[in-house]
C-alpha cells in the first residue's frame, strides 16, 4: 500500500468522522458498556452503526463478498486512530461487541459460504446482534462437559437445555449455541454449533444479578427450540475445534473488543494525546490530602504502570495474533494479564481511598465508583475462562508442558457422568 | 524483544549468538568470576569488531548500525548478553559513546569515538552519589581554574571503573550539573573496588582529590540536566533489554527442567501447582518484552513521553524479573540452590540490573513527578 494512498484514506476518514460521528464523552463511554440499554437508544445506535457500515468503516479488512471493504490492517488502524475521539456506535453495547469481536470472526473461519454471505453483512450493519450460549449451570471451566442436547427430529434439530453467563443476550437477536449431539462418544467429539433465535417463544432469557448489583449477563432456558440444518455452523459433532477458535477471540477480546472495538484508554490514546495518571486515584488521594504522601504516590504509580504495561501486552498479543504465525494460545497471556491486573487495580484504589471506599456521601461519585469497581473489577478473573483455565492453556498449549492425567477425555460422555458419581 | 525484525537485524542476532557461544559461554564466564577485571581486553576488542560499541556512534566517526536505529540494534545485542550473563561494560561504554556523539566538540569526537567504537578505549559512566542516589552531580564539585577545572568529591557504584581508561563523571559546576571526561589514571582519582552480588560485574566507588582537568574535559554545556536524563534513558533501555535476555534464558531453563524432572511417577511439569507458576512467568515475561520493546522505540525516536515510558518499564521489569527468578528457583527446588547450577548467575544479574539504574520505587516516584502529582496545576 503506497504512503500517499493511505494518507488520502486518512484524510477521508477524518473528514467523514468529523461530519458524521458525535464526539466521545464520558457519557458516551458509559453508555456503550451499560448493562441494559433502553430500546430507543439501541435503535438510535443501530441507525448510526448502519451509517458507519454503509460508509465502509465497519469490516474494513473483511472480504467484499461478506460486506467488508477488503482493505489492509493499516487502513483499519487509521480508522481506529482517526475515530478515537468520537463516539463510535456500539448499538447494543456488549452484545454488539460480542457479535463483531467474537461471533463474526468465528463464522468467518468456520461458517459455510452461504452463511458468511448471508449473516456477516447483517452483523456489520447492526441488523442482527448475537450472544454466546456457551457455559451452563453445570459446565463452566469444563465447557466440553456441557449437557444441552440437540436431537435429530426428521430434517430438523430440537434443542433443550440451560445456558448461563451470556453477555448481552437480552439485547441480542440470535445466540451461537454449543450443544451435545452425541452422548456415546468422548465429550469433545459429540458437540455441534447452532445459530438459535432468541426472540422465540421457546427461549426464555433472564438477566442475572451480579455481586455489584448490575446485570450484564443472562441465563437462557431452551425448551424444544427447533432449528433447521442451515443453522448448523461447521460439521455435526465437529464443534470443539470451532469452540477453540471462538474462545481465543473471546480471550483476545477481553480488553480490546476483538477487532479493536473497545481499545483500553492507553491503547486508544492517539499520537500526541498526553497520558494522565489514573484520574480516579488522583482524586481519591486529593480528597484525603495525600498527593504528596510517598506511600500513596507509590500506589498511584503502580496502578498507572500496570495499566500501561497491560496495554503494551495487549498490543503485542494483538500483533502476534494478526501475524498469523503465533500460537493462538497467546490470547490467554492477555486474558490472564487482565485477570490479574484488574482486581489488583481495584484493590490499589481501595487502599488509596481508605475509609472513603467503604462509606461515602451519596453525591461522592468517585468514592462510590471505587467501591463498585472493587467488586466489578473481578469479572475478568473469572469471565471468559478463569485465571486458572488460562494458566492451563498457557502451560499446555504455549509452553508444551505435559497434561494432567485425564479421567474423561477417552470415555463416552454418558459413562463419564455415571463414573463421576462413584468418585471417592 | 521487538516483534518486527529486519533480515539484517536477524543476521546481527545470529552472529552475536554464535560469537558469544564460541568466545564466552557460561563456563568461561564462570572462569572469570575471580578475575579482578572480569574480562580480557583481547576479547573486548573482538566484541568491538562486531560493532557492539559503534551503534550509537555516527558513521563519520567509525560508527554505524545495521538498521539505522542504533539503540534498537544495541538493545538486541544487550538481550543476547543477558541471555548468557556476559561480563564487561557494554552499557556504560555505549552510554558514554552516545553522550560524546551527541554533546562532544569536534576534537572530543575525533579523539574518543573511533577508539571507543574500536574497543581500544574502555569507558565508565559515573553518575551516582556514594549512597547510590541519582544526584545530578551534587556529590562531586567542580570549580573553574585558570586552565580548566578542578574536581573534588566522589562518585559511587561506578561499573567497571577497574578496567576503564576514561570516566564520564557527573559533577556540579556553578550550582548546576555538568559532565567531565576524566582519564581514569588522572592524578587524584582513587578507586575503592566493591564486592558485587553479580559475580560477572565489577564496581567501584571513586574519590576525587583535587583532580585538575584541562578546559577540553568538559562535555557539552554546563547545565547538563537534559543530557543526563538522555543518558539515563539509553542506559535503562539497554539494561532492561539485558534483563529480558536473562529472564528468557532462566525461564526456558525452568520449563525444560519441569519437562525433564520426574517425581511421583510423572514429569513435574504436569502438576498444575507448578504449571500455573510457569504460566504466570510466561505472562510476566511477555509483558516485560512488550514494555522493553516500547521503551527502546520511545528513546530511539525521542518521543515526548520517553522519560516516563522508560521509568514505567524499568519499574515493572525490575519487580517482575525478580519475581520470575524466585519462581524459577521454586520450580528447580534444591538443585537451583546450588553453586554449580547456573540459576544463581541469572538471579544475581537480574537483581543487579533491577538496582543499577534506579530501583523500581525510585522509578515509580519519577512517574508521579513527571505528572507533577501534588504540585499546583498538576497534569
Amino acid at each position: 500500500m503506497s504512503e500517499p494512498e493511505l494518507e488520502r484514506y486518512r484524510a477521508d476518514v477524518r473528514a467523514w468522522a468529523k461530519d458524521n460521528l458525535p464526539p466521545r464523552t464520558r457519557d458516551s463511554m458509559r453508555r456503550r458498556t451499560a448493562d441494559k440499554i433502553p430500546a430507543a437508544q439501541i435503535a438510535e445506535g443501530r441507525a448510526l452503526q448502519r451509517k458507519v457500515f454503509e460508509a465502509g468503516y465497519l469490516g474494513i479488512t473483511l472480504p467484499v463478498e461478506y460486506g467488508g471493504q477488503g482493505l489492509t490492517a493499516e487502513h483499519e488502524r487509521i480508522w481506529y486512530e482517526e475515530s478515537a475521539a468520537y463516539a463510535v456506535p456500539v448499538a447494543a453495547g456488549v452484545a454488539t461487541m460480542v457479535t463483531l469481536g467474537i461471533v463474526l470472526p468465528t463464522v468467518l473461519a468456520h461458517g459455510s459460504e452461504e452463511q458468511k454471505r448471508d449473516w456477516i453483512p447483517k452483523m456489520l450493519s447492526g441488523e442482527e446482534t448475537w450472544a454466546q450460549l456457551l457455559s451452563e449451570p453445570a459446565a463452566g471451566s469444563d465447557l466440553a462437559g456441557l449437557r444441552t442436547r440437540a436431537t435429530r427430529d426428521g430434517d430438523q434439530w430440537v434443542i433443550n437445555g440451560a445456558k448461563v453467563w451470556s453477555s448481552g443476550a437480552d439485547m441480542a437477536d440470535f445466540g451461537i449455541c454449543l450443544a451435545r449431539t452425541d452422548w456415546e462418544v468422548p465429550k469433545h467429539r459429540g458437540l455441534t454449533w447452532f445459530k438459535v433465535p432468541l426472540n422465540d417463544s421457546r427461549v426464555t432469557v433472564r438477566p442475572i444479578k451480579e455481586i455489584n448489583g448490575s446485570a450484564a449477563f443472562c441465563e437462557e432456558f431452551l425448551d424444544d427450540v427447533i432449528v433447521g440444518d442451515e443453522m448448523v455452523i461447521g460439521a455435526v459433532n465437529g464443534g470443539w475445534p470451532i469452540a477453540n477458535t471462538l474462545l481465543a477471540y473471546e480471550r483476545a477480546g477481553g480488553s480490546h473488543g476483538g477487532h479493536g472495538i473497545i481499545p483500553s484508554a492507553e491503547a486508544s490514546r492517539g499520537p500526541g494525546m498526553s497520558r494522565r495518571l489514573p484520574a480516579d486515584l488522583v482524586a481519591l488521594a486529593h480528597a484525603r490530602g495525600l498527593e504528596n504522601d510517598p506511600a500513596t504516590r507509590q500506589l498511584i504509580a503502580r496502578a498507572h504502570i500496570n495499566d500501561y504495561m497491560q496495554a503494551q501486552l495487549a498490543d503485542r498479543v494483538t500483533q502476534l495474533a494478526r501475524s498469523g504465525k503465533a500460537n493462538p494460545a497467546v490470547a490467554s497471556l492477555l486474558k490472564l494479564g487482565i485477570g490479574e491486573v484488574q482486581p489488583h487495580r481495584a484493590q490499589l484504589a481501595m487502599e488509596v481511598a481508605g475509609r472513603a471506599g467503604i462509606a461515602w456521601d451519596a453525591d461522592d461519585e468517585n468514592a462510590g465508583a471505587t467501591a463498585l469497581n472493587y467488586l466489578s473489577g473481578r469479572v475478568m478473573s473469572i469471565g471468559g475462562g478463569s485465571d486458572q483455565i488460562q494458566r492451563n492453556i498457557i502451560a499446555e498449549r504455549l509452553l508444551g508442558l505435559p497434561r494432567e492425567p485425564s479421567f474423561d477425555t477417552d470415555k463416552p460422555f454418558r459413562e463419564v457422568l455415571q463414573n463421576a458419581k462413584q468418585w471417592r | 524483544m521487538q516483534l518486527e525484525v529486519t533480515e539484517d537485524q536477524e543476521l546481527l542476532r545470529d552472529t552475536t549468538e554464535r560469537f558469544i557461544e564460541a568466545e564466552m559461554p557460561v563456563e568461561t564466564v564462570r572462569s572469570l568470576h575471580d578475575d579482578p577485571a572480569g574480562f580480557r581486553r583481547d576479547w573486548w576488542e573482538k566484541c568491538a569488531g562486531l560493532g557492539w560499541f559503534a551503534m550509537l556512534v555516527p558513521e563519520e566517526h567509525g560508527g554505524g548500525s545495521v538498521s539505522g536505529a542504533g539503540l534498537i540494534d544495541a538493545a538486541m545485542i544487550a538481550e543476547e548478553l543477558g541471555r548468557r550473563v556476559q561480563p564487561g561494560p557494554f552499557i556504560p561504554v555505549n552510554v558514554v559513546a552516545s553522550a560524546v556523539a551527541e554533546l562532544g566538540t569536534a576534537e572530543q569526537k575525533d579523539e574518543l569515538l573511533p577508539s571507543l567504537a574500536g574497543g581500544e578505549t574502555v569507558a565508565a559512566w559515573a553518575f551516582a552519589s556514594l549512597d547510590g542516589g541519582w544526584d545530578a552531580g551534587a556529590g562531586l564539585s567542580a570549580i573553574r581554574t585558570g586552565e580548566g577545572f578542578r574536581l573534588t568529591g566522589s562518585r559511587g557504584y561506578v561499573q567497571d571503573a577497574q578496567s576503564a581508561d576514561l570516566l564520564l563523571v557527573a559533577a556540579e559546576l556553578d550550582g548546576a550539573p555538568a559532565q567531565f571526561l576524566v582519564p581514569a589514571d588522572a592524578a587524584g582519582v582513587r578507586q575503592r573496588p566493591l564486592t558485587c552480588l553479580d559475580l560477572s560485574r565489577r564496581m567501584s566507588h571513586l574519590e576525587f582529590e583535587y583532580v585538575t582537568l584541562p578546559a577540553g574535559a568538559l562535555l557539552g554545556e554546563a547545565g547538563a540536566t537534559t543530557a543526563l536524563e538522555r543518558q539515563l534513558q539509553v542506559a535503562v533501555v539497554l539494561n532492561t533489554a539485558e534483563t529480558i535476555g536473562a529472564m528468557d534464558a532462566l525461564f526456558s531453563m525452568t520449563v525444560q527442567y519441569a519437562k525433564d524432572r520426574i517425581a511421583f511417577g510423572r514429569p513435574i511439569g504436569s502438576f498444575q501447582a507448578l504449571k500455573h507458576i510457569m504460566a504466570d512467568q510466561a505472562m510476566y515475561l511477555e509483558t516485560s518484552k512488550a514494555g522493553a520493546a516500547a521503551a527502546a522505540r520511545a528513546v530511539q525516536d525521542g518521543t515526548a513521553d520517553a522519560a516516563e515510558v522508560v521509568s514505567m518499564v524499568a519499574a515493572y521489569i525490575g519487580d517482575m524479573s525478580d519475581e520470575l527468578a524466585q519462581m524459577a528457583l521454586q520450580i528447580h527446588g534444591g538443585i537451583g540452590y546450588t553453586w554449580e547450577h547456573d540459576l544463581h548467575l541469572f538471579m544475581r544479574r537480574i537483581r543487579g540490573n533491577a538496582a543499577l539504574y534506579g530501583e523500581p520505587t525510585w522509578h515509580r516516584e519519577r512517574v508521579c513527578a513527571f505528572h507533577r502529582l501534588g504540585e499546583r496545576g498538576q497534569a
